[in-house]
């Protein structure tokens, strides 16, 4: 197993997530979404540093970094999407334009 | 008491104020004050002449303080006084307070009384500032001040539309004088660099003021001089001014502001002396005055014409004395003759108070009715007429044997004036006082007049009397006035009493002749005046000078008519309007311009604006998946760039 | 070669349990599809030897994160969800960005090709705790107030307004 294959991974499940946060109506599905990207980019961390960097942590200190940021996000996310769902009584985006001109 | 002699005009001024705004609650109306200020005034005077003959106090003295500076120059206001001062203030506050004494009866029971005193109060007080100030600036305003008063005091009885005439031509004839003052005033500051009369004087003394300069200041201001002492060519309006009342007659037009003008050339004298054209000017002026006036006073009709005649024929007296040298001539003159004077207009004012007329051919016969107003007026046409011993004798001489040592031309028209005085006083003292009484209803409404009225009449009279024979005692006139500055010739000596024996025997043989002729032989004059008809209307229409200044006056109108219709018709409709038209034209243009080209480029550029806007605002959704979109796009945009690099 | 097979197996689960997550239209279904990617991928942490970072993402992601999304699911979904269309209009110009992305992934990839692990994985929980309090302290704080924050602010967010 080499780091390409590894990286390769980590691109499809970023892109895919990048489809989903670009397609997806629901605001829920795209915070899960979100979180998928943020998954790719743990992969790539974790695989460049047992790859390149061996017996040097830092690569994953940053992924425990952005897991605990990623479940802060999460938190106020889920917050902010109950918040809005009690005023507007809705979920898809295209319903949260009350700032548009 | 000389350092308290400003108080004099500042407290005239304040009772003027006094009587306008309180005259009312006051007695007599606020003709007390007046009078009691004339009287304090007149005591004052008289304590500083008796002072100055005497020598207890130092002739000349001035007083002043500082009033504003301009440029370098430092104006002030003060008080110069000397004989001639002393000379004039006796005069001006002693026939102020007989005059205001007299008006308490002339003018009893008109409607205007109050004013009429506030009028005579700030006469005094300006006359006052004319004769007591230092400096020349001072003397201009009160002159002017004095011209005021004069137009009011003529025009008092405004009612009447001549007496609202007379003021205004009285006015603006004496204006026109007033020009030439006012300019050569300018001339003059310009030649020394100062108003203040002793200044001036001390470089006049010094010779410090070019001869051109001193001339050329002299005759602008004997103008201003001519036009208040009412000298040939313009004493046209003093005959008129005697559309005022009486008492004014005889303070304002006969001993007092007529008298300025003199007074003012004698001020000034030592100026004038540096100048022989200005003092040529002076005495040909005046003696070409003395027997215009003398000859016009021979036809006239109206008993204060007559007077006013005979008062510029005096003037011219005045004006020819101080011309020729005679300094102190020309300023005995004017005193005596502002008494004398004086009491003849108060006197034709207590007959024409009892007989409601001027003209003399419906009097007559008033001797009997008004004995103490005929005996005051033969008293002062005695000494009109220089008969001695009475005053006019004295300063009559004097002024002939100066005109003698200068001149035998002038001493000739002043002699021939005399001459003529003498007639025409005659004519008048028969016509109104002797003879059949013409007008039988007015005689015999005619009664004495009061006691305010005589008495002034009788003071007058006494003083008209001695006044000749005391002040020429021991030569006390010609100490008090005398005059040491350098005249520019010499003055031959003339034998003085001759030159007396002369004019007096003229002057009797010609009253004489008045009086036989007017008395005994009435038709002759009427016969005369048929005969020599082309030279009495010449006389009657007073050589034609009222019609030449009308004439002027036309011409200005026809001037002021061309310009206007050149204004109108080419400027206003050609110039101006043609402008306004152009200018609408061009206008319009511009607001086309402005409609089309301006506003247009404005609208293009908010429309562009705003459809810019417009595109600018879709991609603007609201859409935060759009947003991200474009950020993708963009990112993707980079990395192309980045390895295609 | 049993290295290459669960790596595959690994990326089968991930990959497809990613693509339910984005294209099923039950959310509920792509919050179970989240657990089940986020386990695949802590299975790649483990099989790169990582065992701390699998911890944590066992704990945090499939534990803590993925069933917070599931609780808001069942409080913010609804049945129409499953009828209405959960796909927006711009999704072609959005597959096309992301296969150019997807392309420049592959060819970053590319640069990374035929790099082998030098080193068998060796255990890191000592290693990590000892940078954590060590050279990383000052961030590792500054992520604990972050997290103390974004608690404060939920809480906020969550609360009943007082009437």
């Amino acid at each position: 197993m080499t780091l390409s294959y590894y990286l390769a991974l980590s691109g499809l499940l970023f892109t895919i997530g990048l489809f989903g946060v670009l397609t997806r109506r629901n605001v829920i599905g795209i915070l899960m979404s979100i979180e998928l990207m943020l998954n790719a980019a743990n992969i790539n961390f974790v695989a460049f540093n047992r790859f390149l960097y061996p017996g040097q942590y830092a690569g994953q200190l940053n992924a425990i970094f952005i897991i605990t940021l990623a479940a802060a996000e999460v938190v106020v996310g889920l917050a902010l999407v109950m918040a809005i769902y009690k005023n507007i009584k809705s979920v898809y985006v295209e319903d949260y334009n009350i700032l548009k001109g | 008491m000389l350092e308290y002699v400003y108080i004099l005009p500042l407290l005239s001024f304040a009772v003027a104020g006094l009587i306008l705004a309180f005259g009312r609650w006051l007695p007599l109306k606020g003709a007390s004050a007046g009078i009691l200020v004339a009287a304090w005034g007149f005591s004052q005077g008289l304590m500083l002449f008796v002072k100055a003959i005497q020598g207890t106090i130092t002739l000349p003295y001035e007083m002043s303080i500082p009033w504003f500076s301009f440029g370098g120059n430092q104006a002030t206001l003060g008080v110069y006084v000397d004989g001639l001062t002393i000379a004039m203030l006796i005069v001006v506050t002693a026939v102020s307070l007989l005059v205001q004494i007299y008006s308490t009866g002339y003018m009893h029971g008109d409607p205007r009384f109050k004013r009429f005193y506030c009028y005579l109060s700030l006469f005094t007080a300006s006359m006052l500032g004319v004769t007591l100030t230092n400096n020349m600036m001072v003397f201009f305003m009160c002159w002017e001040l004095v011209g005021v008063c004069s137009y009011l005091l003529i025009g008092f009885w405004f009612e009447k539309q001549s007496a609202a005439y007379a003021g205004k031509k009285a006015f603006i004839t004496t204006k026109l004088g007033d020009l030439g003052f006012l300019v050569g005033l300018m001339v003059l500051f310009y030649a020394t660099g100062t108003f203040e009369i002793s200044k001036i004087q001390e470089l006049a003394h010094a010779g410090m003021i070019p001869a051109a300069a001193a001339g050329a200041a002299g005759i602008l201001m004997f103008l201003g001089a001519a036009g208040k002492s009412a000298q040939f060519p313009l004493f046209i309006w003093l005959p008129d001014a005697m559309e005022g009342p009486s008492p004014v007659s005889a303070l304002i037009h006969a001993a007092t502001m007529v008298a300025a003008g003199v007074y003012m050339v004698a001020r000034l004298y030592a100026v004038y002396a540096l100048s022989p054209i200005a003092m040529d000017t002076v005495a040909w002026t005046g003696a070409i005055t003395a027997f215009m006036a003398a000859s016009l006073a021979l036809t006239c009709f109206d008993l204060k014409r007559v007077l006013a005649f005979s008062t510029v024929s005096q003037l011219g007296y005045m004006m020819m004395a101080l011309g020729v040298g005679g300094f102190t001539a020309g300023m005995f003159h004017l005193t005596t003759h502002a008494y004398f004077k004086a009491l003849l207009f108060l006197a034709a004012g207590s007959v024409i108070h009892a007989v409601h007329t001027n003209d003399m051919r419906e009097m007559g016969g008033l001797r009997h009715k008004m004995p103490i107003t005929y005996i005051t007026f033969l008293l002062g046409t005695l000494a009109l007429c220089g008969i001695p011993p009475f005053a006019g004798y004295f300063s009559k001489d004097e002024v002939l044997a100066a005109a003698l040592a200068r001149n035998p031309v002038l001493f000739a028209i002043g002699a021939m004036a005399a001459a003529m005085t003498a007639f025409y006083m005659a004519r008048a003292l028969v016509m109104t006082f002797h003879g059949k009484p013409k007008d039988a209803h007015k005689h015999d409404h005619a009664h004495e007049s009061p006691a305010v009225m005589t008495g002034p009449l009788i003071l007058l009279g006494a003083v008209s009397v001695v006044s000749g024979f005391v002040l020429t005692r021991h030569e006390m006139f010609e100490h008090l006035v005398n005059f040491e500055g350098a005249l520019p010739f010499e003055l031959h000596h003339v034998n003085h009493s001759a030159v007396a024996l002369f004019s007096s025997i003229v002057a009797a043989l010609s009253m004489s002749l008045g009086v036989w002729l007017y008395k005994a032989r009435p038709d002759i004059p009427a016969a005369c005046r048929e005969t020599f008809s082309p030279i009495v209307n010449m006389l009657e229409k007073r050589y034609w000078l009222d019609a030449f200044f009308l004439k002027l006056v036309d011409i200005g109108d026809s001037l002021s008519r061309f310009m206007f219709s050149f204004d109108f018709n080419f400027l206003d409709q050609i110039a101006i309007d043609g402008w306004a038209w152009l200018t609408l034209k061009l206008s319009k243009i511009q607001g086309w311009l402005d409609d089309h080209v301006v506003d247009a480029a404005l609208n293009a550029t908010g429309t562009i604006t705003m459809s810019a806007g417009r595109m600018a605002r879709l991609a603007q959704t609201g859409l935060v998946q759009n947003y991200l979109l474009f950020v993708a796009i963009a990112v993707s945009i980079f990395a192309a760039i980045a390895f295609a690099g | 070669m049993t290295e290459t097979i669960i790596f595959y197996m690994l990326t089968a689960v991930i990959l497809l349990s990613a693509l339910g997550v984005v294209l099923l239209p039950g959310l509920m279904h792509s919050a179970l599809c989240l657990g089940l990617c986020l386990a695949g991928v802590a299975g790649i942490f483990a099989s790169l030897g990582s065992d701390f970072v699998f911890a944590a993402q066992i704990l945090v992601y499939v534990g803590g994160i993925a069933v917070l999304i599931l609780f808001v699911v069942l409080l913010a979904g609804s049945a129409s969800d499953k009828i209405v269309r959960q796909v927006n209009d711009q999704w072609l110009p959005s597959l096309l960005i992301c296969a150019a992305f997807f392309w420049a992934f592959l060819k970053i990839t590319g640069y990374f090709s035929g790099i082998p692990a030098a080193a068998a994985p060796s255990p890191s929980v000592r290693a990590i705790a000892a940078l954590m309090l060590g050279d990383y302290a000052v961030p590792f704080e500054l992520i604990s107030v972050v997290l103390l924050a974004s608690m404060t602010g939920a809480v906020l967010f969550g609360r009943r307004k007082a009437q």
